[in-house]
């Protein structure tokens, strides 16, 4: 048989406890009658609010002369029912003091009306300061900030949101972003709704005239530790300003790279006229003087000049001209022996020793055999001219070609005069040269085109005086998408793409 | 054309331009030497001051920006006259902002040159 704790117990220490939970309970603790009379209070309340004996609650709690607008108490009286308020008062002290609490109806008879409400307010004007400091932060900070739900609907917003989109509460977050009827394809939120952790997407919406605007989303699960995600918090930075600034500095970059473009351009002719105009002074010289001698060297220099034209045109056009390259499957060795024989008397003549270290094993690859071959003949050209340069006895060239993990690895060496830090920072710079006139600036620029056009890169390393060392670096994995993306297979037609 | 006895270094890496200003020089009275780049250029108006220097800008090894400022620097070569004969160019407008506070050079050719003003100026440079 179930016993009663309360009736079990005497009446006596039933008052006593109920007195004593009157008094200490961490509430202020009021009884209120249907005329707004404090009827008891406990002291808890009496520190709060002040002497509260003979007066009506809205004068203790609100320090007014009339009953508040709202009164919970009248409700309660009205209802017999229960309801939780919170309301801001005056403390004692003329402070205001923001509480909340229970509002419970008291019958003297079981069956009888409400006689009395007993209200139990708890104090938080602490929790309330904090509250206001987050909602101004909430609403202040300058990004969008919703709360979406697992419908994808807007339940909370902030004041910029809100400024910028309107009354979006219960609307679809796909639906205010980005006008879509639909969720989104890509959308950050579900998968924070998925697996419960933070994601950072870039995202496009349109705003309300419909242009496009650029977004930094965070989305980040709304649950305690362990729970399952009821609401994702959407935070989202409006970047479509950033966007355009890099858009702006791309385009700036663009014309800079083409003011410098024709600046080496203009630097490379004015060089080849300044020859042709000494040819012909000679030449004309020669011809006055009836010196044949004279004549001939001055229609070498014409001759020489005119041939720099060709070049400097035929390398400016390589540069300049999108190429897809025309992949063929190929002996790397095979390459890089042509090489070989293509210098071996020029080297062989300046006393430089040019060989060739083929590794083991090297498979055949897709690669643009001319392109390779413009590679290395750059390189090995400026390999050679590095150690005419270094003036040290025992020159060597080193064409290397051997597989690095999965990549297909061609090195140039030479330990000639090297390359010294500010130099190296410009070697792939459009019309850089070291050579003065004998070179046009477009050498290093092409090669390393040719090797990012098939998916790989250049790296060089040197220092002054200890020589350079240049590797190409293909892997083989992107060789082989080129190739089966069909670039191989047209090999013989030459495709080009608009640049 | 009557010998001046005036000596001209010429400093430029582009032996096409040294061989033409060399024989315009000789043609006109003029001894030469020439030199393919700064330091060169620079040793030899120490070791042997010409009578006036042209120079040109964009060099390897040292360019002509560099030697400029060791001429000023060395109590042989300060007061030689030098003409600059180089492209115009951002290093051009570089160098010409360096010398705000330095004694500038005594002209300045854009290459392609015209031969005659050239030989004007070193005329009424050093006669």
């Amino acid at each position: 048989m179930k016993t009663d704790a309360r009736s079990a117990a005497p009446r006596r220490l039933m008052d006593i406890v109920h007195a004593a939970l009157f008094e200490e309970i961490p509430f202020n603790v009021a009884v209120i009658d249907r005329d707004y009379n404090i009827a008891a209070a406990n002291s808890s309340f009496t520190d709060r609010f002040g002497d509260w004996q003979g007066k009506k609650c809205y004068e203790v709690y609100k320090k007014l002369h009339q009953p508040c607008d709202e009164c919970p108490s009248v409700q309660v009286f009205e209802t017999g029912k229960t309801i939780v308020a919170d309301a801001v008062g005056i403390d004692q002290h003329g402070k205001p003091t923001h509480y909340v609490g229970h509002v419970a109806p008291l019958r003297l008879t079981e069956d009888g009306p409400v006689d009395y409400v007993l209200e139990m307010t708890r104090t938080v004007t602490g929790t309330r300061s904090w509250q206001q400091e987050y909602q101004i932060l909430f609403d202040r900070v300058p990004c969008y900030i919703t709360v979406i739900d697992k419908d994808y609907r807007i339940v909370r917003a902030n004041e910029a949101f809100r400024h910028s989109f309107g009354d979006v509460l219960n609307r679809y977050c796909y639906e205010v972003y980005k006008r879509r009827k639909s969720k989104c394809p890509n959308c950050p939120a579900a998968r924070t709704f998925r697996d419960s952790k933070v994601h950072n997407s870039n995202q496009v919406g349109t705003d309300r005239r419909g242009h496009d605007v650029h977004y930094q989303v965070t989305t980040s699960p709304l649950a305690r530790t362990g729970d399952q995600v009821g609401h994702v918090i959407e935070i989202s930075t409006d970047v479509t300003a950033v966007r355009k600034l890099e858009r702006d500095v791309v385009e700036v970059e663009r014309l800079a790279a083409v003011g410098q473009t024709v600046a080496g351009l203009a630097h490379s002719i004015k060089n080849i006229l300044m020859g042709l105009e000494g040819g012909k002074y000679i030449v004309s010289l020669g011809l006055k003087k009836g010196d044949e001698e004279m004549v001939n060297e001055g229609w070498e220099m014409v001759e020489r000049n005119f041939a720099k034209t060709t070049t400097l045109v035929k390398d400016f056009l390589s540069f300049s001209k999108g190429r897809l390259p025309q992949l063929q499957m190929v002996n790397p060795a095979t390459l890089v022996n042509e090489i070989v024989d293509l210098y071996k008397d020029i080297t062989a003549r300046s006393g430089i020793t040019l060989r060739s270290e083929i590794a083991e094993h090297v498979r055949r690859a897709p690669l643009d055999p001319d392109g390779i071959h413009t590679c290395l003949t750059n390189l090995v050209s400026n390999a050679i001219d590095a150690c005419q340069m270094g003036e040290q006895k025992g020159s060597e060239v080193v064409i290397r070609v051997h597989e690095k993990g999965e990549k297909l690895v061609f090195e140039v060496a030479d330990n000639g005069c090297g390359i010294d830090y500010e130099i190296k920072q410009k070697v792939f710079t459009t019309f850089f040269t070291t050579k003065g006139g004998e070179g046009t600036g477009l050498g290093l620029l092409t090669t390393r085109k040719i090797v990012q056009e098939h998916g790989g890169k250049i790296v060089l390393e040197s220092e002054k005086g200890q020589g350079a060392h240049f590797r190409m670096e293909f892997p083989r994995k992107r060789l082989m998408t080129l190739w089966r993306e069909g670039h191989g297979k047209q090999s013989s037609q030459t495709k080009q793409v608009r640049s | 054309m009557n010998e001046t006895g005036k000596k001209i270094l010429i400093v430029d890496d582009e032996q096409d331009v040294v061989r033409w200003l060399s024989i315009l020089f000789r043609e006109n009275g003029y001894h030469t030497e020439w030199a393919y780049d700064g330091r060169e250029g620079f040793e030899k108006a120490e070791a042997s001051p010409p009578d006036l220097i042209t120079l040109d800008v964009s060099m390897p090894r040292e360019s002509g920006i560099k030697m400029y400022g060791n001429l000023l620097k060395s109590e042989v070569t300060a007061d030689i006259p030098v003409i600059m004969v180089t492209v115009a160019s951002p290093k051009l407008e570089e160098f010409l902002g360096r010398l705000k506070t330095k004694k500038a050079p005594a002209g300045f050719f854009e290459k392609p040159i015209d031969k005659d003003e050239l030989l004007k100026k070193v005329r009424e440079l050093i006669g």
